[in-house]
């Protein structure tokens, strides 16, 4: 069990703080995003002129939030299960079924990974946004025209932590199955309200 | 073979497997199986897709703005309203609970946020005047579920993107359904203080309430320019009226509504005119987003986001109950619980994909059939079978589910598909408040330290009422559709 908690331990602390990065960003996202559609409202409605990009610009804040606050809501057991037969079970059986469940979620995400890989780096994601430019000179006289792949690698890189999420929990599991549940560091819990 | 996606499914929700992974592993596993491998590929492209959404926008900017408006303090007022107008009823404080759920749904759309923010400050108040605790949890869980029906509600907005419908359509068509629970659960309320000799009630009018300056007058400008609008929109004016007769009609309205709101400070007292006065600035903002929506102003998703606009300018400005230290943690909310949702809606879309490839919604439709070609017969087993799964799973995930199997089935039946979606949502709704799953339940149990199976005893009269509406709703599509047809969002 030694072992184990010493891997388990650089893994939490990597997700601690690479989870509370995303979620600073995603905060930062979610907030651009109303900026740019009360932005859209006003140039549509007020001067009867939509702009090009804050449409595309608030769906490229929404991904890179989903991608960078799933993993928190994941690792602190906020996604949606039917948790009852687990909880029915005896205490092994019951951590060997959870084991499992994560070692499915696991395999899901190895393959999400390969595919998104493929994707971002691939035919797919050598197109450009359509509206979306930065500049690149500090006169604004230069722009350049947003990838696509930037915005495909929100889901990718949400996969990526949801894995390192996914192993630190199976980790997590293995040790409390040893009986080692009182030596690990609690994960702080999350008000979840769901689309309820 | 592909068709064994739906038992493989199963399966994995019911040994446990977070639902958005069961979508993907399920699916992908059979792919797999079936040689299809270059189709999983497809799935990973349908969950960016599915996300990658602009009506979809609205759900985080929904939950941002319930988020704001409660933690604003708003939930005071709408109870000190709701006790002002029904306090006297007999089981004045469950009708106070109920209607102040009706009012908070046109704010927050969670049934979850109602349960937690309304039974925290009415559950102790109600045991204080002598209700059980099981009782006081009880109804605030049942009338809880009004939340997601009532417009704003963020699993209309999965059902219309899910299943290609439009939100505006579906907001409006949950209205009288919304209503209809409300009224129910009053009336039996009602029945219930006769028998149970609930305890007497009084009308509550805070009295000495003072608001701010700017309160005053944005609550003065509010509410005349409310029903100013309301009258302007019914003079029967045509289109080829020129602008400067407009212009006219509109301040005529606007004095008219200053001057019925002049006759009635005669008739009504200085107290409960206040309390009014504090209810309008956050009750604006189901009107702000209705009323944008239907006069074309703005798309559902701008509507959420200037209710968000609303909210903030609410919060700071005339509540001043909310301070910049609050927002990262607001932000924070509401930005991880619309995560798991947008996630959760991208794999379903993943997941509609394999039913159609796998032609599910064709085998299942003859197997519905061949139980009965009588469509109120299978509309009864449908809701049975929503019922059911209400039971054991949440609205959100179940509509992504069942949504795209179920719903093309009934459409081609005839029943509208508008129609179908409110049968869903209210039936899996009120699934939120039945045991053994339900979400409600337990946040109710949490917030008034209640055995959740005693609460679950408590609550089975009012969702007896809860059933009866749901079987109203599905054979009266007239509940639901009159307003979307009169507002030409159905045909």
């Amino acid at each position: 069990m030694g072992g184990l908690l010493s891997v388990l331990a650089p893994i939490g602390f990597v997700n601690e703080f690479a989870l509370r990065i995303g979620r600073a960003i995603g905060v930062v996202a979610i907030a651009a995003m109303v900026v740019a559609i009360l932005i859209q409202v006003f140039f549509r409605y007020v001067l009867n002129n939509a702009l090009p990009w804050p449409d595309e610009a608030a769906r490229f804040c929404m991904l890179w939030m989903t991608g960078l606050m799933a993993p928190t809501a994941f690792r602190r057991g906020g996604f949606v299960a039917i948790d009852m037969f687990g909880r029915a079970l005896p205490s092994i059986p019951g951590q060997i079924l959870s084991l499992f469940l994560l070692a499915v979620s696991l395999l899901v995400l190895v393959v999400a990974i390969g595919i998104g890989w493929g994707e971002v780096t691939g035919f797919g994601g050598k197109f450009t946004t359509a509206s979306l430019y930065l500049p690149t000179s500090f006169s604004f006289d230069e722009w350049y025209r947003i990838p696509r792949s930037w915005m495909m690698a929100s889901l990718l890189v949400g996969v990526v932590l949801l894995t390192s999420v996914n192993i630190e929990l199976i980790l997590r599991g293995l040790v409390t199955l040893m009986g080692g549940s009182d030596r690990l560091r609690p994960i702080d819990d999350v008000e979840m309200l769901g689309s309820e | 073979m592909l068709i064994w996606f739906l038992p493989a499914f199963l399966f994995f929700l019911l040994i446990g497997l977070p639902v958005f992974f069961g979508l993907l592993a399920a699916p992908g596993l059979l792919l797999w199986l079936n040689g299809q491998e270059k189709d999983i590929t497809l799935l990973y492209r349908n969950v960016y897709n599915g996300m990658d959404s602009f009506p979809l926008m609205a759900i985080p900017f929904f939950m941002l703005a319930g988020e704001m408006m409660n933690r604003g303090g708003i939930t005071i007022r709408l109870v000190e309203f709701s006790q002002a107008l029904m306090g006297h009823l007999r089981g004045g404080l469950a009708q106070v609970n109920i209607l102040s759920s009706i009012l908070f749904a046109g704010l927050s759309g969670s049934a979850v946020a109602d349960t937690s923010a309304l039974g925290s400050m009415l559950i102790p108040a109600m045991e204080r005047e002598g209700y059980s605790r099981k009782f006081a949890a009880a109804i605030t869980a049942a009338s809880s579920v009004i939340g997601p029906i009532i417009p704003p509600s963020g699993i209309m907005i999965i059902y219309a993107y899910v299943m290609g419908e439009s939100v505006a359509a579906l907001f409006l068509a949950g209205i009288i359904p919304g209503i209809l629970v409300g009224v129910g659960l009053m009336v039996m309320v009602r029945l219930m203080a006769d028998r149970y000799d609930l305890p007497p009630a009084h009308r509550v009018v805070l009295t000495g309430t003072q608001l701010g300056k700017t309160e005053t007058w944005v609550s003065f400008l509010l509410v005349r320019l409310n029903l100013g609008l309301l009258l302007w929109s019914f003079m029967p004016v045509g289109a080829e009226a020129s602008s400067a007769i407009q212009w006219g009609l509109l301040i005529g309205a606007l004095l008219i509504a200053h001057g019925i709101f002049l006759g009635l400070r005669r008739v009504v007292s200085h107290d409960f005119r206040m309390v009014c006065k504090r209810a309008m600035v956050p009750l604006q903002t189901p009107i702000l987003i209705l009323g944008g929506i239907l006069a074309g102003v703005f798309t559902p998703t701008e509507a959420a986001a200037v209710a968000v606009a609303y909210a903030v300018f609410v919060g700071f400005f005339i509540l001043r109950s909310l301070s910049l230290r609050d927002m990262p943690q607001i932000l924070t909310n509401a930005g991880i619980t619309s995560a798991v949702v947008l996630l959760l809606v991208g794999a379903a879309m993943a997941f509609k994909t394999v039913v159609s490839l796998s032609h599910a919604p064709e085998q299942l439709a003859g197997f519905i059939l061949n139980l009965s070609e009588n469509p109120l017969i299978l509309l009864f087993l449908i809701n049975l079978l929503l019922f059911i799964v209400g039971m054991f799973l949440d609205a959100g995930p179940a509509i992504i589910i069942l949504g795209p199997i179920l719903g093309p089935i009934f459409t081609d039946l005839g029943v509208d598909s508008i129609h179908f979606a409110i049968i869903m949502s209210v039936n899996l709704t009120v699934g939120l408040a039945t045991p053994p799953m339900g979400l409600v339940l337990f946040v109710a149990a949490a917030v008034s330290k209640e055995r959740v199976e005693t609460i679950a005893k408590a609550i089975l009269p009012f969702l007896a009422v809860e059933i009866l509406v749901i079987f109203l709703i599905t054979y009266v599509p007239a509940i639901s559709m009159t307003i979307p047809r009169l507002t030409g969002f159905a045909q």
